[in-house]
């Protein structure tokens, strides 16, 4: 697959509402799991990587009545994508064409959750539809494009954790094959009831911060926040004179037709997308420097994970630092993909490995394995890898290189 | 190189008929499926469109398939039935070449309803039910049951979700990535979501009415379409049935208020106008909802007077992946020669609007046109031409 530049970039994490503060938090191997402060919760587990303040500026361009009526989801999305192309330099002409690709899977249920309490207690006589309108997953994208004025395709893609992986992919093909100029690729989630419910439920969350590759490892840290990547053609980006930050060179994705949530217990799905996302890449395992793992810090995959890696990698798994970014910010579901994609850039870009915290023991088997402790360390990187893996086993892998 | 993509399959389970052929009398006649509500509990005078049969033990092969939710079921049932249609065995889409594109616009809202109650009520979630709550569940059962492993997605994108996943599929084969792709999408009712649409008024106080003048409101409905989609050349070495070639698309969007219909109908109609070159069909996206029927009358009046529309939504009942089923009728409409009539049409809205009413147009369709209108500006249209 013809190559495709990254030449923005934007994030709202719990580390912070921009790259700088995420970049900043990376390097200090800051955690940015704390109290659930969002709602109550009466479960196991009352932690999460919230992000505290919402950008206010970020629903700008639009008219106040749709302001008001802004899922969570949205204003991260929107905080990210007006980050992302300011970064680009993309001025509003050169907008109007832009894609807009975009992995989310909650919508605005926080919001749907409380008109339906509403309505439980008759505090609302009848259902509103101002409190209704930002449910759909689809509606951030809907946000993003008219409040930044991209009107190129859109596309929202809700594979569960995977939803903005895939979402950078699609940008990458769309680039790459020549479809399309310019795209933002971008992920999105705000913490909900539902799902922080659920995964309790599940337990699949770990009562204290998630310790991803720990012997120790008891379950996820669930957090919120939104990634946007500007992607772009290398020569439409050369010719306006923009700074390209890294490259996409390849993308995988595969199913692991297995089970509704646990993975396929040899990664079959997972192994898969690494396979072909190196063969689209053009890029033999000996080439990869560094990995940026899904790293949910649960038993199963990070164990499934490892064995994937190991298999790809073989003996080389021992030189290639492989960290999760999710022990600092929470798996941030359905915007992970693009968040994760926004961390590898920077650790290309800089040449700083972001660490593993919370990572004491590391699982015996796995001792050969650098895990990147913190705080960190500079690292010069050529070419890196981002995994991702959502529920139903819908799994992708970005590789991303260096620019120079 | 972009390959050209055939249509091979249509698998649709719909309140009007399951089966592509039941399906395609029941367009041709201009039956409706909008009635009384026979399985979900609304008031006796309600009009809904239900899929009433619906049997999980006739399409669910593995263990895991047992729990399975009621939207994942209508898309794997209609998968099952599409790649039936096509003459290729339930194992076709497995391993790398094959690729799975799905859509729903809500996903699984019934269990999502009973999960929230339960949180709201006693504050705890139920772990039995979650898996089945995310929005890619269809996509995760049906690739568990017809062992899908290659490129695979699910999208969103309100009103036009059938189309956008179709799209996503048709571009998997153009792009030689796939030689197999099932694309779609399912969405179910409830009477949670019927009583949403009631109290917010945006029903139809009877049968819905798509463009026509006096149309009031929607009927909410439910429903699922998966295609079987090939390379042509592929199709043509297998000695397939080819319905139609799909143009691929990826849509455009224009200025509208991020929660609503656009409001400027010559920008839509500038966009579609090239999509619309010697068509003969257009299928609209009209569910007899005043302001999207408006729109798109006004839209089509632009850019492409004096061409036969049909609004199957008044057939169907409206629902998130409606356009899924659109798709099927705009395939049958070039393969079988016919534009099906409007249930509900009988005074179209706008004077320029050639609305086929009471029944059906037998003419040779040498391509139609899906709109593929959503809220928020968004446009996915689908293009189906004689193969």
């Amino acid at each position: 697959m013809p190559v495709a530049a990254v030449t923005g970039l934007g994030a709202v994490t719990a580390l912070g509402p921009d790259v700088a503060s995420l970049a900043a938090g990376l390097a200090e191997g800051r955690c940015a799991i704390g109290p659930l402060t969002l709602f109550e919760h009466g479960g196991r587990c009352r932690i999460a990587a919230e992000v505290p303040d919402l950008p206010a500026s970020a629903s700008r361009g639009l008219p106040p009545a749709t302001a008001r009526r802004l899922s969570r989801s949205d204003r991260l999305a929107l905080a990210a994508a007006a980050e992302a192309c300011r970064h680009a330099g993309l001025e509003p002409p050169e907008r109007a064409g832009v894609a807009v690709y975009v992995g989310a899977s909650v919508g605005g249920m926080h919001e749907a959750e409380a008109a339906w309490r509403r309505r439980r207690t008759g505090a609302d006589h009848r259902w509103r539809l101002s409190r209704l309108v930002a449910t759909p997953v689809a509606v951030s994208a809907a946000v993003v494009s008219q409040a930044l004025g991209l009107f190129g395709p859109r596309a929202t893609f809700s594979t569960a954790c995977s939803s903005s992986a895939l979402a950078v992919a699609e940008a990458a093909a769309a680039i790459g094959r020549g479809r399309m100029r310019v795209a933002l690729a971008l992920g999105t989630d705000g913490l909900c009831r539902l799902t922080y419910a659920g995964f309790d439920a599940l337990q699949a969350l770990d009562p204290a911060p998630c310790r991803p590759f720990a012997a120790d490892r008891a379950g996820l840290s669930l957090g919120e926040g939104a990634g946007a990547l500007v992607v772009e053609d290398l020569e439409h980006a050369r010719a306006r004179g923009a700074r390209i930050l890294a490259l996409v060179l390849g993308a995988g994705i595969a199913a692991d037709a297995h089970h509704p949530t646990a993975p396929h217990p040899e990664g079959a799905g997972a192994l898969r997308a690494l396979r072909a996302a190196l063969d689209a890449a053009g890029v033999t395992p000996e080439a990869v420097d560094y990995v940026n793992a899904h790293g949910t810090g649960t038993r199963q995959n990070d164990a499934v994970e490892v064995g994937v890696l190991r298999t790809v990698l073989g003996t080389r798994l021992r030189r290639v630092p492989v960290s999760s970014t999710k022990s600092q910010l929470g798996h941030t579901l359905a915007a992970a993909g693009a968040i994760e994609a926004v961390v590898t850039v920077l650790a290309l870009e800089t040449g700083l490995l972001p660490p593993t915290v919370n990572l004491r023991t590391p699982e015996p088997a796995w001792g050969d394995v650098d895990f990147v402790p913190v705080p960190g360390r500079r690292q010069p990187l050529r070419i890196a890898l981002s995994s991702s893996y959502g529920f139903g086993g819908h799994d992708v892998t970005l590789v991303l290189a260096r620019a120079h | 190189m972009i390959v050209d993509v055939a249509v091979t399959g249509l698998g649709v389970v719909s309140a009007l008929a399951s089966g592509v052929a039941p399906f395609a009398e029941a367009l041709r006649a201009g039956r409706s499926a909008c009635g009384p509500p026979r399985r979900i509990e609304v008031p006796a005078g309600a009009h809904v469109a239900e899929v009433v049969a619906l049997e999980a033990r006739s399409v669910v092969r593995s263990a895991v398939g047992r729990r399975i939710d009621r939207t994942s079921l209508l898309a794997l049932a209609a998968a099952c039935l599409a790649l039936d249609d096509a003459g290729l065995p339930h194992d076709a889409a497995g391993g790398p070449r094959g690729g799975l594109a799905l859509s729903s616009a809500f996903g699984n809202l019934s269990e999502t309803e009973t999960f929230v109650e339960r949180l709201l009520a006693r504050g705890t979630g139920n772990p039995l039910v979650f898996p089945n709550l995310v929005l890619n569940a269809p996509l995760g059962y049906v690739s568990i049951e017809l062992g899908v492993t290659g490129p695979s997605a699910m999208l969103n994108e309100q009103e036009a979700s059938g189309e956008a996943a179709i799209q996503w599929g048709a571009q998997l084969v153009a792009d030689g990535v796939v030689d197999v792709c099932l694309a779609g999408g399912a969405d179910e009712v409830t009477a949670m979501l019927w009583r949403i649409h009631q109290e917010t008024r945006t029903l139809a106080a009877g049968p819905p009415r798509p463009l026509d003048a006096a149309a009031r409101g929607a009927c909410p409905g439910e429903g699922a379409a998966v295609l079987v989609l090939e390379p042509l050349a592929r199709a043509r070495a297998r000695g397939a049935r080819v319905y139609a070639r799909l143009v691929p698309d990826p849509g455009f969007a224009v200025a509208a208020p991020v929660h609503g219909w656009p409001r400027d109908a010559e920008r839509i109609a500038a966009g579609l106008r090239a999509r619309l070159a010697g068509v003969d069909a257009v299928v609209a996206s009209a569910s007899g909802a005043p302001a999207l029927d408006a729109l798109e009358a006004e839209a089509l009046a632009y850019a492409a007077p004096g061409v036969p529309v049909t609004a199957p939504r008044g057939a169907i009942g409206d629902f998130g992946t409606a356009g899924a089923l659109a798709v099927v009728v705009a395939a049958l409409a070039v393969a079988g020669g016919f534009v099906p009539p409007t249930p509900g049409c009988r005074t179209p809205r706008h004077p320029g609007l050639d609305v086929v009413r009471s029944t059906a147009r037998e003419r040779p369709v040498r391509a139609a046109l899906v709109t593929g209108l959503a809220r928020g500006g968004i446009v996915r249209p689908v293009r189906l031409e004689e193969a």
